[in-house]
């Protein structure tokens, strides 16, 4: 994947099993924002792969990608925000309501019990995080705190009923207190959507810890490399990255 | 007793309302024309300043629905026979609806999804010519016709989507605007559509052996002929606002306010940006097509100064003013921009100032609309 003269992505060989939680860090400007790009359709790549359970998902659009099962979340969050938290939620259902535009105009009332169903299901799926959210969603998102705006923007990938879930980096501009609470919200949706697979983009190593079965880094575009945390905290090649040419000292 | 009277404070409330608008169409004094006008904005003033009073209207509303939609049916059904002796006023009235039909349409896509379309005025236009045509031509029946201009207008409404999806915000107006431009340019140079003379001698609709030119006369009450097409308008602005509501309470509805808000977070839902906004296009553009045929058929004559620019903008201000992406406003915001500078012409020379200042008034006021979009509800 390349911008111009700049490669952004380079001979990137990456697996991720079905059911695990792979977290993916590296310095800013690794690469890790644009792998999602290319992933879900934002960025077409102009060399290589993306195996989806056998099938190439280099040439589809993103609205294409959610059909295959793969989810995401955004680094700063993308909600929509003069719609409620119901609304959002809603919208991630968008390809499993059945209904086309002429069941919209001519059949309604079927329309509309899809809909209400899909809206019911909504509630629950934020009751999974938080029953407060559950109980207040015809609020506004532009009225949540970070928290619990990124919680919707989870809710809403999951909404999908995705395979794979995306997650950019979800605790940035989080307060400790908050850090904590998703790193439960993961614990919950690796428990309520058992059989899930995700990959999380993180900079906060103890979120790392405490939810990647496996961690893979990145560096200048490329697959520094990969293993269990314990394991990439040792390695020296790693510690490099993110502090820099040791100069021997 | 409390279901009584709030019943009871319903229908007052409905009542007041019509009473007032009544007065407003017959009102002659610039004084009398004035205050209607800031009653109304001081009325939407309270309801979006204070929550309690439109949560309590909202609920009774709800709590009464069908009562309050058959009143209020009933009122817009009898206006024609409480102005009879007036057939401007009648007139008017049909215009609003004109306009009505319009702007629920273009909602679609400034309030739904923030396309900003300036070429109203050319699939209005493509409807009427297409009616024009192939009844004066073909001699072709209104009612055959009718549903030919909407399908025209449709057709044009994705041809002008297509290249249009190339781009966004306010380049996509400008796009609009050039095809708008090349329209009414055509419509003018072009030696089939009658050129700057336009077409004439469009014969007005039948229906059972009844012409449309010849005023109705019931319950002993001569209705003036115009009261026809208000009640056909009419017809039209009930079936779109149907299709309004349940477009709005829907995965296109919702589809639409996604992509309005973000784009890219819409397509990661799973949404066809670029079919939704095609679709907005041509539903939009299918109304339009409608109206365009009654408008040419309520004339009997028409031209491309029917289909300028202005009409454009006029219709987007409609949108703006009534409140983005809520179907009720945005009807309240075309009824009061089509009435007042026709009432305002009291003031004749100071009309467009004056026109200005209200508008100016209003936005300034409620810079989302009268009556901005509200949280959908499921049950």
């Amino acid at each position: 994947m390349s911008f111009g003269g700049l490669t952004a992505l380079d001979q990137v060989d990456l697996r991720v099993h079905a059911g695990e939680t792979v977290g993916l860090i590296g310095p800013n400007g690794a690469g890790k924002s644009t792998f999602f790009n290319v992933v879900t359709g934002i960025y077409a790549p102009s060399g290589g792969q993306v195996l989806f359970r056998g099938d190439d998902l280099g040439r589809l659009k993103s609205h294409q990608v959610v059909r295959r099962g793969i989810a995401r979340t955004f680094q700063n969050n993308r909600l929509f925000w003069q719609l409620s938290i119901l609304d959002n939620v809603l919208i991630g259902m968008h390809l499993r309501q059945k209904a086309t535009l002429a069941d919209v105009i001519v059949r309604y009332g079927r329309t509309r019990r899809e809909l209400n169903a899909c809206a019911r299901e909504a509630i629950e799926i934020l009751n999974h995080f938080s029953p407060d959210l559950a109980a207040q969603h015809s609020r506004s998102v532009l009225d949540l705190p970070q928290g619990d705006r990124r919680r919707v923007e989870i809710c809403r990938a999951l909404a999908s009923r995705p395979t794979l879930l995306l997650l950019d980096e979800p605790s940035a501009g989080m307060s400790p207190d908050e850090t904590d609470k998703l790193m439960e919200d993961i614990a919950i949706v690796r428990r309520k959507f058992s059989g899930i697979t995700i990959v999380v983009i993180e900079h906060d190593m103890g979120v790392i810890d405490k939810i990647a079965d496996r961690v893979v880094v990145f560096n200048f575009g490329r697959k520094l490399t990969e293993g269990t945390f314990a394991e990439i905290a040792r390695d020296p090649a790693v510690v490099e990255a993110y502090l820099g040419e040791d100069d021997g000292a | 007793m409390r279901k009584v009277g709030s019943i009871l404070l319903l229908l007052g409330l409905e009542s007041v309302g019509f009473a007032v608008f009544v007065a407003f169409m017959v009102a002659e004094g610039l004084g009398a024309i004035m205050a209607v006008l800031f009653g109304v904005l001081i009325a939407s003033l309270a309801l979006g300043r204070t929550k309690r009073l439109s949560e309590a209207l909202r609920n009774l509303f709800e709590e009464h629905r069908k009562l309050a939609i058959a009143w209020g049916g009933l009122f817009v059904l009898a206006l024609p026979f409480i102005l009879h002796d007036n057939p401007y006023a009648v007139h008017m009235l049909f215009l609003a609806g004109l306009f009505v039909a319009l702007a629920i349409g273009l909602d679609f896509q400034v309030g739904s999804t923030n396309l900003v379309n300036f070429a109203t005025a050319s699939t209005y236009g493509i409807g009427a010519y297409t009616a024009a045509l192939l009844s004066v031509s073909f001699g072709w029946s209104f009612w055959i016709v009718l549903p030919l201009s909407g399908l025209a207008g449709m057709l044009f409404g994705f041809v002008l989507g297509l290249p249009t999806m190339k781009t966004k915000t306010y380049y996509l107006s400008l796009v609009t605007m050039a095809v708008g431009l090349i329209i009414y340019l055509l419509l003018n140079n072009l030696s089939w559509t009658g050129g700057p003379n336009g077409i004439a001698g469009i014969p007005t609709p039948t229906i059972g052996g009844s012409d449309f030119a010849d005023g109705l006369t019931v319950f002993g009450i001569e209705l003036p002929f115009q009261a026809n097409f208000y009640y056909l308008i009419l017809a039209v602005v009930l079936v779109e606002y149907i299709v309004a509501r349940r477009l709005h309470m829907s995965k296109v509805g919702l589809a639409w306010n996604a992509i309005r808000d973000d784009e890219i977070a819409a397509s990661c839902q799973g949404i066809d940006v670029t079919g939704y906004k095609i679709m907005a296009f041509y539903t939009n553009a299918f109304f339009d097509g409608l109206v365009g045929a009654i408008y040419a058929f309520s004339v009997g004559f028409i031209s491309p100064e029917n289909f300028a620019f202005m009409l454009s903008v006029i219709v987007i201000a409609m949108v703006l003013v009534g409140g983005m992406g809520n179907t009720a406003g945005v009807v309240v915001g075309a009824v009061l921009l089509t009435l007042i500078p026709e009432k305002l012409q009291v003031v004749e020379a100071y009309r467009l100032w004056l026109f200005a200042i209200i508008m100016l008034v209003m936005l300034l006021a409620r810079p989302r609309g009268l009556f901005p979009q509200l949280v959908r509800q499921y049950r």
